[in-house]
Parts: C-alpha cells; sequence; structure tokens
C-alpha cells in the first residue's frame, strides 16, 4: 500500500465518520421534539379525561377543598383573545399582501411592505406586549389589562406571518393566468380577487392557520397585559387563558393546579402540531405544485 | 377564445393549467376549510351555550334586605394571602369576583393605576408609593393576618430546625454558605446537619413577604439593615429567584439543600418542612395559629387613620414568650371615594357589590375560612375597626347602601 | 369566428371600458390594508420612544449601558430607598448575549449537521419528512418549553449534568460555584439552542439545496470523498444562506422570553460562571415589568426594550436581505 492510497483510506474513512456524524446530528435534533411530546403525554395525558373540557379552572388545592377541574375556562379564554386577533390579523394581513402583489410592483412598494412585515416579525413577542401597554396606557387606562388589550398584541404578532404568506401564495400564482384574464378585458380587481386570490386560497388559509398556531401559544405578552386567573367575563376584562396558565401554575406545590398544566400543555401541544403539520404539508403540496 | 389573441399556445396552456391544477389542490384546500369549519361551529356552539356570557344576573336576598345586582370585582396583589382569598372568592356568591396572585408589588401597581377594583399586599404603602396614589386616596383595610416562616428540604432532618434572625440574615446575605456550620450547629444540638452547601430561594417579583422577610432581618442583622433594608424587593446577593409564594415552595421542595421563606399556609398546606425561629424573648417558636395570633395582641398595635401613613405598623418581634417573631398582617387597598376614583364607568351597584364584599371578609363568615387555611382570624377590634373604614368608603361623597349575605 | 365585425361582444371590448368604481374601492381597501401594516410598526416605534424619553433625558446613557447594577429601588427616598440609585442594565444585557452565544455554540454544529445530512446523504424518501418534524421543534409554543425544561430538565442538570462538569470541566474556569439547582445560564442556554435549531436548519437547507450540481459533480470528479465535497464545495457555495440563517436564529434567541425565565434562576447580576443564575432582557421584563415601583423604572426597562428591538431588527432585517438576494427564505415567513 503507497503512501497515496494510505491518505486515500484515510480520507474516506473520516468522510465516512462525518457522514455517521451528521446522521447523529439530525437524531439528536429531533430528540427534544419526541421527548417533550412524551413528557407532555406522560404526565398530561395520564389525568386527562373528558372533565377536561367541560369543567372550568378548580380553586387551588387547600385543607377544605381539591378539585381535579377543568380547561374550560382556559379554553374559552384562549379562543376569545385569539379569535379576536384573527378578526384584526387576517383582513388587514391578507389586504396589505394583495395590495403589495397588486399595486407594488416587483421592488420598490412591494418590497418596502415586505420588508415592514419581517421587520414585525423580528419583533421579540414581549416587546409587542410592552408596545401595546404604552398605548392603551395613553389612551384608556381601564382597558390596558383585559381582553382587548392581549388581542390587540396577538394580532400584532399574528399580522406579518398572514402578511407573508399570503404574499408567497399569491406571486405563486403564474403571470400568464392575470395576463389571458387582462386580455379577456376583465377588471382588474375581479382578477385580483377572483382568479389570483382564488387560486391562492389554499395558501392564504394555511398561513392563517399558522398564525392562530402562534398566537394560541404566545404567553409573554399576556403576562404583561392579561395576567390573570379570572375566567372570562367581557373584553374589557382580563382572562385566563391556556398558554398563560402554564406559566403561572408551572411552579405551584398545588397538585391539581400542576396537573391541571400538564393536560393543558398536552393539548396545546397537539393543537399546535396538528396545525402546523397539516399547513405545512398543504402549502408544500402547493408550492411544489406551482414550480413544476 | 383563443383565437383572439397572436400566441396560441399560452392561453389555452394557461387556462388548462388553471381548470387542471384546480381541480388537484382542492382536496387541501377542503382540508383546510373544513378545519375552519370546525373551529367556527364550535366556537358558535359554545357561545350559544353561553360560554362567552357573564354570570346570572339574579339579584341577592339575604331576607331582611336585597343586595344589588351580581356584578364583577377584581382585585390583585400579594401571594401570601391568594389561597384564603381564592377561597373567598369561590365561597361568596354574591358577586364574581376575581383575584390575581401577581404579588404585592403589582398589587400596588395596580391600585394605583385604578385597573383593579382593590389590591392586596402584605406590606403597608411606603410615603412614596402613597404619594403616588391618586386622589381620592385609598384606605388602608388589613384582611387577614399570615407569618413568614423558613423553609428547607433537609431529607434526613425531622422535626423543626431551630434559626435565629442573625443565622438567616448570614444565610441570606451569602455570608454564611454551609449547613454544617459551628452556630447552626450549636443551636441544634443533636441535629446531623449535612455537609452541603446552602441553596438560597428569594422572591424575584415584589413581594410583601419579602418586606416582612426583610424588616425582621433588618431587625436582627445590622449589616443587613444598612445594605439591604426593608423593601418588597431586595437586591439579593445570592440566591436563586422564584416567582410567588408558590414558586418558592416548589423551588424549595424540588432542591435539595434549598432554604426559603414563605407564608405558614404554603408549608403546611404542601407538607414542607419549616423551621423554628427565635423570638426577641429568647424562645425557639415553631408558628401555629395560636403563637401568631398572641404575637399580634401583644404588639399592642395602634392602628392609624385609614387613610393615614401604615408604613410603621408591625407586629414583628412581639415582646411575649410565646410570640412567632415573623408575623405580618396583609392589606386591602380600596379607594376612599368609589365615584370620584373611577369615574361614570363604576356604578353604584359595582360600589355596593363592593362593600358587601368587604363586610363579608371581614366579618364572621369570611373570617371563619381563615383558620381552616392557617391563617389568623382578626381580633374583634380589628374587624369593628376594619368594619368602620369599610363604611366610611363613599361613592360620590355618598354612603353606600349595605346589605351582606350571610 | 366572427371575423371582420364592427361590433364585438361586450367581452371583447377594451379594457378601459369595464367599470371605474370596482378597482377604485379594491384600491382604497387593500391601500388600508397597507397603511394598517404601516402604522402598526409606526405606532410601536413612536409608543416605545414616547414611553422611554424620561428615562433618556433622565439617566446617563453610559451608566445605562455599562452600569451593573440595577437598583431602581434605590431612587427612592430612604427608608425605602436602599443601595445606590442605579439603572444599570449591563447584568441584562451580559445575560442576553452570553445566552444567546451558547445557545449558538451548542445549535450551530448539530444544526448544521443535520443539514448537511439531510441534502447531502439522506436517500430521498427520508428528506422532507424529517425535515418536516425538524420543522416542528419550532411550532412548540415556547411556554412549554419552558414547562419541560422546568420539571424535567432542569433536574436532571442538577443531579446528573452538573456535577460531571463540574468535575471534568471545571479548569476552564467557567463552571465554577454552586451548581445543584440547575436553574441558571447554563440551562437556558440549552433550551434556547433547542429552540433556534430548526431555524439554521431550515435555512441552511434552503441554500445547501440551491447549489448547482455542476459544483458538486466537479468536486466528485477531482476525487473528492463525499466529506470533502460537502466542506469545499456545498458550504462555501451556500456560505452566505447558511450565516444569514444563523444569525436569523440568533435574533430569534435574543427575544426569547417564557422558557429562558422559566430556567435562569432570575438573578439581577452579571453571571460569573455558565453555574450562575442570570437574567436577560426578556425575562426581566417576564419578572419585573407589572410592579415597577420607582418612577423612572418604567421608562427604563423600556429604553431596554428599544435596545434589544433594536439589536433585533438589525440581525432580522440584515439576514433576510441577504436571504433575498440569494433568493432564499420561504421557510422563514411563518417563525
Amino acid at each position: 500500500m503507497t503512501a497515496r492510497s494510505g491518505r486515500a483510506l484515510r480520507r474516506k474513512i473520516f468522510s465516512h465518520s462525518m457522514t455517521v456524524l451528521s446522521g447523529a446530528a439530525v437524531v439528536v435534533v429531533m430528540i427534544p421534539l419526541f421527548w417533550i411530546i412524551y413528557e407532555c403525554v406522560l404526565l398530561g395525558g395520564s389525568h386527562l379525561t373528558l372533565n377536561y373540557f367541560t369543567q372550568g379552572t378548580p380553586t387551588a388545592c387547600s385543607t377544605i377543598s381539591c378539585n381535579a377541574g377543568g380547561g374550560l375556562g382556559l379554553i374559552q379564554g384562549s379562543a376569545v383573545v385569539v379569535g379576536l386577533a384573527t378578526l384584526y390579523a387576517v383582513p388587514v394581513g391578507i389586504a396589505a399582501a394583495v395590495f403589495a402583489v397588486e399595486y407594488g410592483g416587483e421592488r420598490g412598494l412591494a418590497r418596502a411592505l415586505s420588508m415592514s412585515a419581517d421587520v414585525l416579525s423580528g419583533v421579540p413577542s414581549i416587546v409587542v406586549g410592552v408596545f401595546v401597554y404604552v398605548l392603551v396606557l395613553y389612551f384608556d387606562r381601564s382597558l390596558v389589562f383585559s381582553v382587548f388589550s392581549g388581542s390587540l398584541a396577538l394580532g400584532a404578532i399574528m399580522l406579518p406571518i398572514v402578511m407573508r404568506t399570503t404574499e408567497e401564495a399569491l406571486r405563486t400564482v403564474p403571470h400568464s393566468v392575470r395576463e389571458a384574464a387582462l386580455a379577456l378585458g376583465m377588471a382588474r380587481w375581479k382578477i385580483s380577487l377572483r382568479i389570483v386570490f382564488i387560486s391562492a386560497l389554499p395558501g392564504v388559509l394555511t398561513g392563517v392557520l399558522l398564525s392562530i398556531a402562534r398566537a394560541v401559544g404566545e404567553a409573554a405578552p399576556l403576562l404583561i397585559l392579561d395576567n390573570t386567573n379570572l375566567h372570562f367575563i367581557s373584553l374589557n376584562y382580563p382572562s385566563e387563558s391556556m398558554s398563560l396558565s402554564i406559566y403561572l401554575w408551572a411552579l405551584t406545590p398545588y397538585k391539581n393546579w400542576t396537573n391541571l398544566a400538564w393536560e393543558t400543555a398536552l393539548v396545546l401541544l397537539i393543537f399546535v402540531l396538528v396545525l402546523s403539520l397539516a399547513s405545512r404539508l398543504v402549502l408544500s403540496r402547493l408550492s411544489r405544485k406551482w414550480k413544476a | 377564445m383563443s383565437s383572439t389573441s397572436g400566441s396560441a399556445t399560452t392561453p389555452p396552456a394557461s387556462s388548462d393549467t388553471i381548470v387542471r391544477s384546480k381541480g388537484k389542490s382542492r382536496t387541501g384546500l377542503y382540508a383546510v376549510i373544513a378545519v375552519v369549519v370546525v373551529i367556527v361551529i364550535v366556537l358558535a356552539a359554545g357561545y350559544a351555550a353561553g360560554w362567552f356570557k357573564s354570570s346570572g344576573s339574579t339579584k341577592s336576598s339575604t331576607g331582611t334586605c336585597t343586595g344589588p345586582t351580581p356584578a364583577v370585582l377584581s382585585g390583585a396583589g400579594s401571594t401570601l394571602v391568594a389561597p384564603l382569598m381564592d377561597q373567598w372568592s369561590a365561597s361568596y356568591t354574591a358577586s364574581t369576583v376575581g383575584y390575581s396572585a401577581v404579588g404585592s408589588g403589582s398589587g400596588i401597581n395596580d391600585i394605583t393605576s385604578k385597573t383593579v377594583d382593590f389590591g392586596a399586599s402584605d406590606a403597608p404603602l411606603n410615603p412614596a408609593q402613597r404619594a403616588a396614589i391618586p386622589s381620592p386616596g385609598v384606605v388602608t383595610i388589613p384582611e387577614s393576618i399570615g407569618a413568614a416562616v423558613p423553609i428547607y428540604n433537609l431529607p434526613g432532618i425531622s422535626g423543626h430546625l431551630k434559626f435565629t434572625g442573625q443565622i438567616l440574615a448570614e444565610i441570606y446575605l451569602g455570608d454564611m454558605t454551609n449547613w454544617n456550620n459551628s452556630a447552626l450547629q450549636a443551636i441544634n444540638p443533636g441535629v446531623s446537619l449535612p455537609v452541603a452547601s446552602i441553596v438560597v430561594v428569594h422572591r424575584s417579583d415584589g413581594s410583601g413577604t419579602t418586606f416582612a422577610w426583610s424588616s425582621f432581618l433588618s431587625a436582627s442583622n445590622s449589616t443587613w439593615k444598612t445594605t439591604l433594608g426593608h423593601s418588597t424587593t431586595i437586591n439579593w446577593p445570592v440566591g436563586v429567584g422564584a416567582k410567588g409564594n408558590s414558586g418558592v415552595t416548589e423551588t424549595v421542595q424540588s432542591t435539595v439543600d434549598a432554604i426559603g421563606y414563605v407564608d405558614i399556609n404554603y408549608a403546611l398546606t404542601n407538607g414542607v418542612a419549616f423551621g423554628a425561629v427565635q423570638n426577641p424573648a429568647g424562645n425557639y417558636i415553631v408558628a401555629n395559629l395560636t403563637n401568631i395570633a398572641s404575637a399580634v395582641k401583644d404588639s399592642n398595635v395602634v392602628f392609624p387613620s385609614p387613610t393615614g401613613d401604615w408604613y410603621n405598623v408591625t407586629v414583628e418581634n412581639a415582646p411575649g414568650a410565646e410570640d412567632y417573631p415573623i408575623s405580618t398582617l396583609t392589606y386591602l387597598f380600596v379607594y376612599k371615594d368609589l365615584g370620584a376614583a373611577y369615574g361614570s364607568s363604576f356604578s353604584l351597584g359595582t360600589a355596593e357589590n363592593l362593600v358587601n364584599f368587604l363586610l363579608w371578609i371581614v366579618g364572621p363568615t369570611g373570617q371563619s375560612y381563615s383558620a381552616p387555611l392557617y391563617y389568623v382570624p382578626l381580633a374583634s377590634a380589628a374587624v369593628t375597626y376594619d368594619t368602620n373604614t369599610i363604611n366610611s368608603i363613599t361613592y360620590n361623597g355618598a354612603a353606600i347602601p349595605t346589605c351582606v349575605p350571610s | 369566428m366572427t371575423r371582420g365585425n364592427p361590433f364585438p361582444p361586450r367581452s371583447l371590448r377594451p379594457i378601459h371600458r369595464a367599470p371605474k368604481w370596482g378597482d377604485r374601492i379594491f384600491f382604497g381597501l387593500t391601500l388600508l390594508g397597507a397603511l394598517g401594516l404601516a402604522s402598526v410598526i409606526i405606532a410601536m416605534v413612536v409608543s416605545l420612544v414616547h414611553g422611554a424619553l424620561p428615562a433618556f433625558y433622565q439617566i446617563n446613557f453610559d451608566s445605562f449601558l455599562f452600569g451593573h447594577i440595577w437598583n431602581p429601588d434605590g431612587c427612592l427616598p430612604p427608608p425605602i430607598g436602599f443601595g445606590p440609585c442605579s439603572y444599570g442594565a449591563l447584568p441584562f444585557i451580559v445575560g442576553t448575549l452570553v445566552t444567546s452565544a451558547i445557545a449558538l455554540l451548542i445549535a450551530i454544529p448539530l444544526a448544521l449537521g443535520a443539514a448537511i445530512f439531510l441534502t447531502q446523504h439522506a436517500p430521498l424518501w427520508m428528506r422532507e419528512p424529517v425535515a418536516q418534524i425538524i420543522q416542528l421543534l419550532a411550532a412548540v409554543p415556547s411556554v412549554v418549553y419552558g414547562f419541560w425544561a422546568l420539571i424535567v430538565l432542569v433536574p436532571i442538570m442538577a443531579t446528573d449534568v452538573n456535577p460531571v462538569l463540574a468535575q471534568n470541566l471545571g479548569w476552564t474556569g467557567l463552571f465554577g460555584g454552586p451548581h445543584n439547582t440547575g436553574l441558571d445560564v447554563l440551562t437556558a442556554s440549552l433550551v434556547l439552542s433547542i429552540m433556534t435549531i430548526p431555524t439554521i436548519t431550515a435555512i441552511s437547507r434552503d441554500a445547501m439545496e440551491a447549489v448547482p450540481r455542476s459544483q458538486k459533480e466537479a468536486a466528485i470528479s477531482l476525487g473528492a470523498t463525499p466529506w470533502e465535497v460537502t466542506r469545499r464545495a456545498v458550504v462555501p457555495y451556500s456560505r452566505s444562506g447558511i450565516i444569514a440563517g444563523i444569525v436569523l436564529g440568533l435574533g430569534r434567541a435574543l427575544g426569547e422570553t417564557m422558557a429562558v425565565t422559566m430556567t435562569i434562576g432570575n438573578r439581577d447580576a452579571i453571571p460569573t460562571s455558565l453555574f450562575s443564575q442570570g437574567q436577560t432582557i426578556a425575562s426581566l421584563f417576564a419578572n419585573e415589568f407589572t410592579e415597577a415601583i420607582s418612577p423612572l423604572e418604567i421608562p427604563a426597562l423600556i429604553e431596554m426594550a428599544l435596545l434589544l428591538l433594536g439589536i433585533c431588527l438589525a440581525i432580522n432585517i440584515g439576514a433576510r436581505l441577504v436571504l433575498a438576494r440569494l433568493q432564499l427564505g420561504g421557510r422563514t415567513t411563518t417563525e
């Protein structure tokens, strides 16, 4: 064996070991996901019954009473605050994206709008909470700690996601479609709405679903704006929510609250993962189709 | 259609593409729409089932008087009194009371910014906080009595470890770092202290319990008094921060060799080992309802006027032989004139709800929940004082009609 | 075919005959949306600057940026105020930077390794599913990470991992001090690294997949082993994309709140070892924003928020500009 082939052998072995290492990296990277799912199922699933969806938040275990309770109040609170945020974020995000694609041109205005959305999505969620705090404090003190201001913050977090996904979905519609419709004398707005937007609808809807998945898991802005264990009363009062309650109950010695926190973590995790997975699968199938 | 345009290739291809891909993408589209529709249906069903409506609107009647329409009351603050407050909220059905245990510091902030109806704190308002409260100012209502106890996680040790204020101050200053030090051993003869470093746990949020604890340490150790003082937040030199009484309890419970300070309720309800503390008379007292109550009695505390300066009111280090030295009153802050404070958004009915609730919790029914939850009930003199204070709360200058449920 | 017909059917008439009101309303509505997006950003900047103004005027910026004592209570008159009146933000800036840096140190090799495997070595049927699974890591809410870390990871660190690290790596000087709580900078950094891996993996994957076949084939034809192809052909070509991905991951790590608050130990001091408790800007907010009592405390906190915001924005915009130029970045919009 010459020196050269010895070196060649070493290079080969090294290459093989790097391949193995990179494969190991993939395994290591996936471990936390499965570990978290496992722990949530173990610690949350063991007590999870249908009561979770029918009973409200219990008082903490005391020498007087120790009810298991359920997560209904949490689900209601999260549903209202995220639902309200969706009501703001989706129309504004879709409109902004349509504007960017229709009237923004290939550069300039469209790029500016995309960049604005990216800017907004890069803001840490706690800073969004602080911003809404300062804003609402200026206008109406009594609304600072309320579902309403919580929904404003979540809406600001959802807006760039909806806008960018819609924009990209709209841009994957080939120009030829638009040109053909124009050549037939169709009104511009009709083309945008009826042809381009409808074609891009799956992408838009997955963007909406992804933004909902993101918003329902956010706790940081709610920590500042909607921090309570009060059940939902009305929009101008704070209300409990799933994401924040996990944080509030994570470090309590009360067994019923800790169990409820794990169950909520499990339900939240399943909800978010299913939404994300389904959205991404539809989106990737769609983008692959349009790329062809 | 295709023959009107010049190029015959692109339009048919794209129209074919539209038709073809519309057919293919429908599955994904339908799936996504289905999910959205399900969510909307569930929410709509929930709305119909009354999920989003507030609780019922029947007036309560207590026989001799008719109460106001039930309203929603919101309060925030102390975690020390949170278990008792939660029990009160659950048991008081004439109003919906929501209490957020966010810590005394936040409670004071919240009542100052008028975002809650009542604030709860174990620390009285300091002069700066009192000055910061907008007109018409608040009244201070002591509604319960608790005690801060040192809790620890030392598996091999049973019973109650003895501590002095000096030792506790040194531990929290970081001067005493090991469990098996001579000072601690000297007052605990026969106990085999582990050879391990002390994991110090303190509060990370603004806390009335910290106020009580640091007041006691200030009185026991001059270094503490001059460098760290007593307040709801301290510049802790060492240790891990946890949020709320419950956070400290949980952190100590799950960390071997840890020490922390919590209200006695948390220690007893959760079965955490807590220590005996030396009082000015020299005895090592294990906190219980009796010796906390006697501490309050023996300290002969004179309550200032409800709107006055309560900063120097303390029931710590009472002189009696069996008094527990780290006892603490816990306070509610309510605006003196509810109409003037909150404006038109705060109705007379809500004011009645609030006043009835306050009278209920200082009255016999409310106070009867204290002892089972390891809080000391108010003495009758304090109850009388509080009742007068609550009755002095006005609505736009006029007295508020009361009708307290039993 | 209608040839020579002087009156073509309505559908074939020139566009300018189409009704204008529909277009105008459409333009107006979409313009409102675009303005809405812009106004959110403007409102945010204006509110935060307005909120921080008292701090800008009254706190010396040098002592703010480099002061290592955070004691706003000291600015209250005695007997309440104790200690020096100091609004030093350095402990939190250091905490933020240190946790993010260590998170990246752990995340980069793992994420790059995964990206390399997925683009160069994995069989085709494996690539998309595994990539999707890794992306699911990005979808897990931060509170769930924090909760899991607090209950599951922290005890393991305290009893199993930390003693081993202290014993074997104590000589580096980074692993000193008591380590039996598991609530420290190291654990927080570990959780952060798990949260940044999906971002780096996704963008690196895109960048590596964009490498033209010709580059790889040229390397192979010169006799390179698969690793050498990766190292000498793929990675240099996709370097900008990889760096942009790392920078984007950094941006995410800097602003992470919930998972960090639950694992870092919450101590307002500059960490002296990996086992120290610490505090980041974001976790400081979670702990102290709602109960700031001294008058300049909230403006000072907002000033810190602006600092954090500025860094995150600069990082984000820079990385996205690079990605846009490389025409990558389709996967990043939803994170």
